[in-house]
Order: structure tokens, then C-alpha cells, then sequence
């Protein structure tokens, strides 16, 4: 009984989740997200072009529409790769913590006591990158559900692992 | 029968014809009237075209089913004390389920499922909408065996037992709140305006429509409307049309609300609240206070002076029962029965604790995206496009003032309290709302700024509760920054139960 204390906490000098250095996803993942961009320009291109060839109305507007795809192109990629950059996660001893956004940074926390279940998911692309995304699901619905995404599949695993030792001890 | 669930299993293998039929079931729902055409109107080719697509289809189909049964197993990790499933041909999905967070297994037969003689299995945990675990195929002694193994370590069907004693024996106890006739029809006098205008715009509508569909214009004799018209002034006849929508907008008010609450009564059995309602059928459902996630009080200037309030309170969504049960309206009670309620949900009166405020910003924003933006296009419009639309300026200006107005009190109620259990969101500019939630009831937290608004040291807070969301845009964010990690820290040092 002489051992219990109960102190009044300081707020702030709380660990501080805006300050944690987070991990940046896995170069490959940079890969996969050009695979996957790059076969949509490639069936994009293939639409268009033959629209262009074949479709004798649109001989004329050949140089605007071949412009703008391609400052279209330029953009989609450099979109994805400031998302791509701009994802950042990290685990700590009692929650996860995601960055994305590109306009506006979002930062969401989730404490694993709240987490109901996880999956691993690991889409055709990334099985060639060797990567993983894992989906944590807590009870407050799809808001507040998480993807990481880009995550080499052992540290995938064995951060899954992780996770349901964490739920686990909640008991 | 005695089957090992500690190894991956397959569902039954009449499994791949469940899954072919109900894709060949979604297939032809979605089709049948391009089928049933190319069938009437078909020449011998297009037929035999038809067919080859069709064998393709089936091909396809077994073998996409077969692939996905082959793909798709499930098991009981005894070590990790987890279920899970391995689903996916292409791309691949493990799920892990933690045994003691399962709250639900359903075993179900739809139509194709009944003809084969197999059952489907759900498997459910608390919040998201879809079902997390769904099984197919599997018999039926395999999916109780299952079911029991699932939910052996915690008697979690139990519960629903429990709650249907407790609505039988509540009925002898003494109510804890009774709301009369008089709060009633004060409700019915102040609230839902917008809601009614709807409906009475619909019914006008549609009566109209009718009419109109029936050649029957003559019955509104359109001379005899513009003599009256033409007879007063344009005000006047204004001035009566409006009230006597707002008569018949007060008489609807006043008739539903007293339909759906009449005799509204709630009361205490053993820690839960049992409320019931309803004139014409009376409706009766139970309250728990820890499944309760936010709480909104809502207010209107009338009310506060007729003394009377709402009360909406959402519960922890779970699963079937969603939206019927999840919302829970307590009408018209005063400010003192609203505190006693209060603290029976949270066991104590919530306190507005420290205030924030939002930034000037948010009002400008919404001042322009409001009230800028439409002007600018509608006078753009006028000047280039159409001139007469500009007739009807005077309403455009009628439509700035009030929505400035709306938004200026939607501007000074917007804030957040924080205390030390509690958080409250007071919003709204003619309704002013006050949402209350418990801090350990918050599953997860997002704060978000813009790049702009790093240097404004502004930015917006989520807090994800199992009963919805509640957003708090440009406050300051650092002091936002500094309760995340408050709180951060007391849903992780504490365990509590949250629903």
C-alpha cells in the first residue's frame, strides 16, 4: 500500500505524437504506384490514340488533345509521387500513428486498445515488389480505419504480429 | 464429429457451385433485359453469338469459383487465440480476428444455399459495416461446431438474452421521467421547421403533378387566382401565403410530434433505461448507458425560452439492428430533467471545461463559398448571359442577408469545450446543438491542416467515436496538438470498457 503514488500529471511533458519521427514507406512501393499509374496512362493512350487515328472529326484538335494528355500524364505522376512522399507511418508502445494527405496533412492516431482486428492484404502489383498493405479496423466504423500501404511483406507480418500481441494483452 | 479448426480449412466443396450460382445469379439480375431482347428479337447468328459469350461467361466463372475456393481458408490460431481467414486469387487478403472480440456468428441460407443444402457463416465484430468474416459454404454441423468453438470463451450470445428479460420486467417500475402534453406540443411548435417544409413542398407536388397528369387544370380556375391577386396588393397576398404555410407547417409539426412521442416515459431498471413512446403504436427500447457514444442537446432560441430541449443519443453501431436503434430522441424535456439524464448516461454532469475557438478564418471561408460564390455567377449570368434573371434581384439580396446571418451565429456558437472526462461541440446557428462525448469512448483521433495553415498555427481535430464522428475545423493548433496527447494518454493508460 506505501508503494502506491498518485501524482498529478504534467500535460506537458506528455509524449508527443506531432513529434515522432515516422518511417517512410518502402522505395518499392514508389514501384508499384508507377506499374499501376503507368498501366492506366498505357490504356489511356491506347483509347486516344485510336480515337485520333480513327475518328475522322478529331484530325484537327490532334495537337490540343495530344498536349493535354500529356500535361495530364505529368500531373497524375507527380500527384502520386507527393503522396507517395507525403505517407509516413509509426508504431509505438501503445498506438499507431498514419500521415497522408496532400493539401492538407492528415495525422491519425489509433490506440491499439481500440483496435478490433487487422488484415494483411497484398494486391498482384505489390506481390512482385514483395510488399503488403495492412488495414487496422477499430469499432468507430470506416472513418477511423487505417491502410498503411507499401510495407515490405516480413515487416508486414511481423507488424501484424504485433499488433494482435497488443490487442491481446488489453485482456 | 470432432474437427480440428487449428488447420487451414477449405468450405465444403460444393462451396464452388454456391459461389459459381450466386455469380451467375448477380449476372443475369443485372442483364436479364439485354437477354430477354437479343432472345425476341434474334436472328440464328446473334443467337449462336449470344450462346459462345454465355459458355465463355460459365467458363470463366468455374473457374474464377474454383480458384477462389481453393484460395479461401479459415482457421482458429490457438496460440494467438485469433481466427482467420485467407480470401483472395489475384490479390490476397489475410484477416485476423481476435477470438474475444468476435460479438457476433450467424448462420444463414439464402435460396442457392438452400437448394444445396450448405449454410453461410458471419462472422461480426463491433463498429465497421461489412462483415468481416463470411464464409460460403459449410455444413451445418461443421458451422455450430464452429460457431460454439468461436464463441467458447465468452458467453457473448448471452447478452442478447439478457436484454429481452430486463424490457419484460420493467414494466412494474416506477417512471423516471414522464414528458407531458404541454412539452410536447412545445416541441411541436419550435422544431423541424425545415423538415416540414419538405414535406408539405412534396405534397403540394405531387398533388399538383397529379392533376396535371389527370387534364384536370381546369378544377384550379388559374382566372379566378389572378383576379385575387390582381384585387390586393402583391404584398398582401404574400404576406397571407406565408402564414398560412406556417399554419399548416405548425399544425404538421404539432400532430407528428405528438404521434411519435405521445406519452414519452422513461424508466430506470437496473442501471439501463427502458423509454417508451408512440400514440398509434407504442415503440419501446432500451437504453445502456456504456453502450452510449455521443450525446447532442440541441436548443433554439424559442425552446430556451419555453424552457424545453430535444435530446438525441447515438449508441455504439452494431451491425443489423443499425439505424433504427442506434438513434435514440428524447423530446421536450427542461433543463433540469435534462441534467438528471445526463448524469445517469455519463454518472456525472458534464462540465464545459476549457473553450476554443475557432478562427475568423472559417467564417470568411464559409461567407464565400455561401454567399461570393452564387452571387458572383448569378450576377455574371445577368450581366453577359440572360438579363431578366436579374428581375429577381431583390431575392438575391434577400438570400445573402440571411445566410450571412446564418452563418455569422453559426460563426459565435461554433466551439469546443474540453474538460477532463468529457468534450462538448456546441454548433448550429438557429438550433444551437451541444454534442457531449466521453473521452475513453473515442476509438481513434485525426487533426488535419492545411499547408497554409501551418504558419496560421490553425487547423481541425476528428474525434472517431462507434457512434459517429464529431469535427472541430480551425482551432488552434497546437492546443489541439496538446489534447490529442491528453488524451492520447488517458484512453492508453486506462482500460475501460467503451461500449
Amino acid at each position: 500500500m506505501t508503494d502506491f503514488t498518485n501524482e498529478k500529471i504534467d500535460t506537458t511533458q506528455l509524449p508527443r505524437y506531432e513529434a515522432v519521427p515516422l518511417t517512410a514507406l518502402h522505395p518499392n512501393y514508389w514501384k508499384e504506384l508507377l506499374v499501376a499509374r503507368g498501366l492506366l496512362v498505357l490504356v489511356l493512350t491506347i483509347a486516344l490514340v485510336s480515337a485520333l487515328i480513327f475518328i475522322e472529326e478529331f484530325i484537327d484538335y490532334r495537337w490540343i488533345a495530344a498536349t493535354g494528355f500529356i500535361v495530364f500524364v505529368v500531373l497524375l505522376f507527380l500527384i502520386t509521387n507527393i503522396t507517395y512522399k507525403k505517407k509516413a507511418y509509426a508504431f509505438r508502445t501503445h498506438d499507431v500513428i498514419f500521415r497522408s494527405g496532400i493539401i492538407a496533412t492528415n495525422t491519425m492516431v489509433i490506440p491499439y486498445n481500440r483496435v478490433q482486428h487487422v488484415a494483411l492484404h497484398e494486391g498482384w502489383i505489390a506481390r512482385f515488389f514483395g510488399l503488403a498493405k495492412i488495414e487496422i479496423f477499430t469499432a468507430g466504423g470506416m472513418s477511423s480505419d487505417l491502410e498503411i500501404p507499401g510495407i515490405a511483406k516480413e515487416e508486414a507480418e511481423n507488424i501484424k504480429q504485433l499488433l494482435m500481441g497488443k490487442i491481446q494483452k488489453q485482456l | 464429429m470432432e474437427v480440428n479448426f487449428n488447420q487451414p480449412q477449405r468450405q465444403s466443396a460444393i462451396g464452388v457451385l454456391v459461389i459459381f450460382l450466386e455469380m451467375i445469379f448477380v449476372l443475369v439480375k443485372n442483364i436479364w433485359p439485354i437477354i430477354v431482347i437479343t432472345l425476341l428479337k434474334a436472328e440464328d447468328k446473334s443467337v449462336w453469338i449470344g450462346l459462345l459469350i454465355a459458355l465463355a461467361i460459365m467458363v470463366y466463372f468455374g473457374v474464377y469459383s474454383f480458384l477462389k475456393y481453393r484460395n479461401f481458408t479459415f482457421y482458429i490460431d490457438a496460440d494467438n487465440d485469433e481466427f482467420v481467414i485467407n480470401d483472395g486469387i489475384i490479390n490476397k487478403t489475410k484477416t485476423a480476428i481476435q477470438l474475444h472480440k468476435i460479438q457476433q456468428v450467424n448462420i444463414k441460407q439464402n435460396f442457392i444455399q438452400r437448394l444445396i443444402g450448405v449454410y453461410a457463416m458471419d462472422v461480426d465484430t463491433a463498429g465497421s459495416d461489412q462483415k468481416e468474416g463470411n464464409i460460403k459454404a459449410i455444413s451445418h454441423t461443421l458451422a455450430l461446431a464452429l460457431k460454439s468453438k468461436l464463441l467458447e470463451n465468452e458467453g457473448k450470445a448471452v447478452i442478447d438474452q439478457a436484454e429481452a428479460e430486463v424490457a419484460q420486467a420493467v414494466q412494474t417500475t416506477a417512471p423516471f421521467l414522464k414528458i407531458n402534453l404541454v412539452s410536447l406540443l412545445k416541441i411541436g411548435f419550435t422544431s423541424n421547421y425545415v423538415k416540414s417544409i419538405g414535406l408539405i413542398l412534396t405534397f403540394f407536388f405531387t398533388i399538383y403533378e397529379n392533376l396535371h397528369q389527370a387534364g384536370a387544370e381546369d378544377l384550379v380556375d388559374t382566372d379566378r387566382i389572378k383576379g385575387l391577386v390582381d384585387g390586393y396588393s402583391l404584398l398582401y397576398t404574400m404576406l397571407v401565403f406565408v402564414l398560412m404555410m406556417f399554419t399548416v407547417i405548425f399544425v404538421i409539426n404539432v400532430v407528428r410530434t405528438l404521434i411519435k412521442f405521445f406519452d414519452y416515459t422513461v424508466t430506470k431498471q437496473k442501471g439501463s433505461l427502458m423509454l417508451t413512446y408512440g400514440l398509434i403504436s407504442t415503440q419501446s427500447t432500451i437504453l445502456k448507458p456504456e453502450k452510449v457514444q455521443i450525446v447532442k442537446v440541441s436548443e433554439n432560441y424559442f425552446q430556451r425560452k419555453l424552457n424545453v430541449l430535444e435530446i438525441k443519443i447515438r449508441q455504439a453501431i452494431s451491425n443489423e439492428k443499425k439505424d433504427s436503434k442506434s438513434l435514440i430522441e428524447i423530446p421536450g424535456c427542461n433543463a433540469a430533467e435534462r441534467d438528471e439524464i445526463l448524469k445517469l448516461l455519463f454518472h456525472e454532469l458534464p462540465q464545459k471545461g476549457e473553450m476554443m475557438l475557432p478562427n475568423f478564418r472559417r467564417l470568411i471561408f464559409s461567407v464565400f463559398l455561401i454567399i461570393i460564390l452564387p452571387l458572383t455567377a448569378y450576377f455574371t449570368l445577368g450581366k453577359f448571359v440572360s438579363p431578366e434573371v436579374l428581375e429577381y434581384q431583390t431575392g438575391a439580396w434577400i438570400y445573402a442577408l440571411l445566410m450571412a446571418t446564418l452563418l455569422f451565429f453559426g460563426y459565435r456558437n461554433y466551439r469546443l469545450f474540453v474538460a477532463d472526462k468529457h468534450i462538448i461541440k456546441q454548433s448550429g446557428a438557429w438550433d444551437v446543438d451541444q454534442e457531449i462525448i466521453q473521452i475513453d469512448k473515442i476509438q481513434a483521433i485525426t487533426t488535419s491542416q492545411l499547408f497554409w495553415h501551418k504558419s496560421l498555427n490553425i487547423g481541425s481535430l476528428t474525434m472517431h467515436t462507434a457512434g459517429g464522428n464529431i469535427t472541430f475545423h480551425l482551432g488552434q493548433f497546437d492546443q489541439i496538438n496538446e489534447y490529442v496527447n491528453r488524451w492520447l494518454y488517458e484512453i492508453e493508460t486506462s482500460n475501460s470498457n467503451w461500449m
